[in-house]
């Protein structure tokens, strides 16, 4: 790997990252597609079976005329990873200028809903920028010299939760405040089941609620945590958020958890801190890599979660 | 309920009381004609702060949506739709007695409803029902039933967002009646199913060794 790489250039950056966005908004990614339609078939419950049903039908009208999944287009965001020896034409202040100005962009081009407001005035720019707004997150892999853009509309309004839970509370602890998230928020289908559950584990405060959503939305649906204790957890709780039987929309039925993700940080020694974060029935991501040659791979893998970035040791 | 039996019916707006009064929790509706949208900007600019709406509401429909629709300004005062989706709209019900009775709305759409009492006390007493959207992540289907943008009003003070948008319809829907004219509440009976198994999930789960101030203990419990 070279480090005196080319320059991938802020126009082609600003290109997919309007592509991108574009895609996330329209386009349910095949894993979700597939775990859409697995659902709607073991479904036992008729109203749950239809509903499930018009899910898959509305997918495939998006995609037909080219319009938004769903009416709330929630949160533009963008998860951005960058090979240690990318270089950008412009550095990382023109990345993030070429983000924010194709939020601007498609807001206008494909009509998303202009969400972002100021939170006391609630004036509305109409482009769903403002003052961090989009989120851009970062992390880094080494020897690449490449950027992936990832964009994702993720919903806003039910769904999360944290709490300080302590070691002694243990899987008790973990599956209780997991039940007491769905009986919140699942009810009457607040937080649009069935949904994807990312729980964060461990770390701080800060770090399993971010941990929580990346879980939620950078993971393929069916990918289990490389330690096997925490992909037994997962299945687990994805069994138990499921006995629930909120199903789509609330309605009752047999899906309410098209899957549960558990990141783990580690963390005070005294403390089992938690997050919760759900990712809506509109399941909303599209991931690109731009190369320096200008090649862009789109591809359904996020592939966030690298072995570097959830290392253990100091290298 | 019995869920697969749920009736359809094919309803023109404004809303006749024979067509209201045939509805009862748990039946799908499709909605023709036009229809108008209302959350919390024009609840507040309209309800609470009185300033009229800047056409006849009550003589274009009595059916109104708590929705923000995907929509932008394609060339000055000319709107378009792409998706629509409506809101949560337990957070309406402090609304909902001045909205039925000055402005003569029989049918609110939102999402989730609200609350059995709200449809007993309010709802039973105007002949009004609840509609909610479904799936909730319907927005295509929902945006390709709309027809014609007629209006967008109070865009300045609202945002685009909040304004209140006037819509032509065509087959609205699937809509699911959540509140029938008889104050009864479709999720309401759907939870009574689902909590008498949700209390098993937590047997054996010991409590969290420290509590939080106003922790709710029943997870049965509806929370608005």
């Amino acid at each position: 790997m070279s480090t005196t790489s080319t320059a991938i250039s802020r126009e082609l950056i600003y290109q997919v990252a309007y592509e991108t966005n574009k895609r996330a908004a329209i386009v349910v990614p095949q894993d979700g597609l597939a775990a859409f339609g697995e659902a709607w078939e073991r479904e036992s419950k008729p109203l749950a079976h239809f509903i499930l049903g018009q899910i898959l039908e509305n997918a495939k009208l998006a995609v037909a005329d080219a319009r938004p999944m769903c009416g709330d287009t929630g949160l533009p965001r963008y998860y951005v990873k960058l090979g240690n020896e990318a270089r950008i034409d412009g550095g990382v202040v023109a990345l993030e200028r070429a983000l924010r100005q194709a939020v601007a962009d498609i807001t206008q081009d494909i009509q998303l809903r202009s969400n972002r407001v100021h939170p006391l005035t609630r004036r509305n720019p109409g482009n769903n920028t403002g003052v961090f707004a989009p989120n851009i997150d970062y992390s880094f892999e080494p020897g690449g010299d490449w950027i992936d853009i990832i964009a994702v509309h993720k919903g806003g309004l039910f769904g999360t939760d944290y709490r300080m839970l302590f070691p002694a509370d243990g899987t008790d602890g973990i599956k209780r405040f997991l039940l007491d998230n769905m009986a919140e928020f699942a009810r009457r289908g607040l937080s649009c089941p069935p949904v994807v559950v990312g729980v964060g584990l461990g770390g701080t405060k800060d770090q399993a609620v971010t941990l929580s959503k990346e879980a939620a939305c950078l993971r393929l649906i069916g990918d289990r945590h490389p330690d096997s204790e925490v992909a037994a957890l997962e299945e687990e709780l994805r069994h138990l958020a499921n006995q629930t039987g909120f199903g789509v929309m609330g309605v009752g039925g047999d899906t309410t958890a098209l899957d549960v993700h558990v990141e783990i940080a580690y963390t005070h020694t005294g403390g089992l801190p938690i997050a919760i974060s759900q990712f809506c029935t509109a399941y909303r991501r599209s991931v690109a890599r731009v190369f320096p040659s200008g090649e862009v791979e789109f591809r359904e893998d996020p592939q966030w979660f690298t072995p570097y970035y959830r290392r253990e040791g100091i290298e | 309920m019995s869920q697969g039996q749920n009736r359809e019916w094919e309803l023109t707006c404004p809303l006749v009381s024979s067509d209201i009064e045939k509805l009862a929790a748990g039946d799908l509706v499709y909605l023709s004609g036009p229809v108008y949208t209302a959350r919390d900007g024009v609840y507040q600019h309209m309800l609470i702060d009185g300033n009229a709406p800047p056409i006849d509401l009550q003589e274009l429909t009595n059916v109104s949506l708590q929705s923000s629709p995907a929509g932008v300004e394609v060339s000055p005062g000319e709107f378009e739709v792409a998706s629509l989706q409506a809101t949560a709209g337990f957070r309406y019900a402090q609304y909902m007695p001045q909205l039925l009775e000055e402005f003569g709305v029989k049918a609110v759409v939102g999402k989730a409803g609200m609350s059995e009492q709200v449809y007993q006390e309010v709802f039973r007493k105007h002949g009004a029902v609840c509609l909610t959207t479904m799936g909730y992540g319907l927005g295509a289907i929902y945006g390709r039933a709309i027809k014609k943008v007629l209006g967008v009003y109070w865009v300045e003070e609202l945002g685009i967002s909040e304004a209140l948008w006037t819509f032509e319809v065509d087959r609205l829907g699937p809509l699911l009646v959540e509140g029938d004219i008889h104050g009864n509440s479709f999720f309401a009976q759907v939870n009574d199913d689902i909590n008498r198994q949700l209390g098993a999930l937590y047997e054996g789960l010991k409590p969290p060794v420290y509590g939080r101030i106003g922790e709710e203990q029943k997870p049965e419990t509806e929370l608005f």
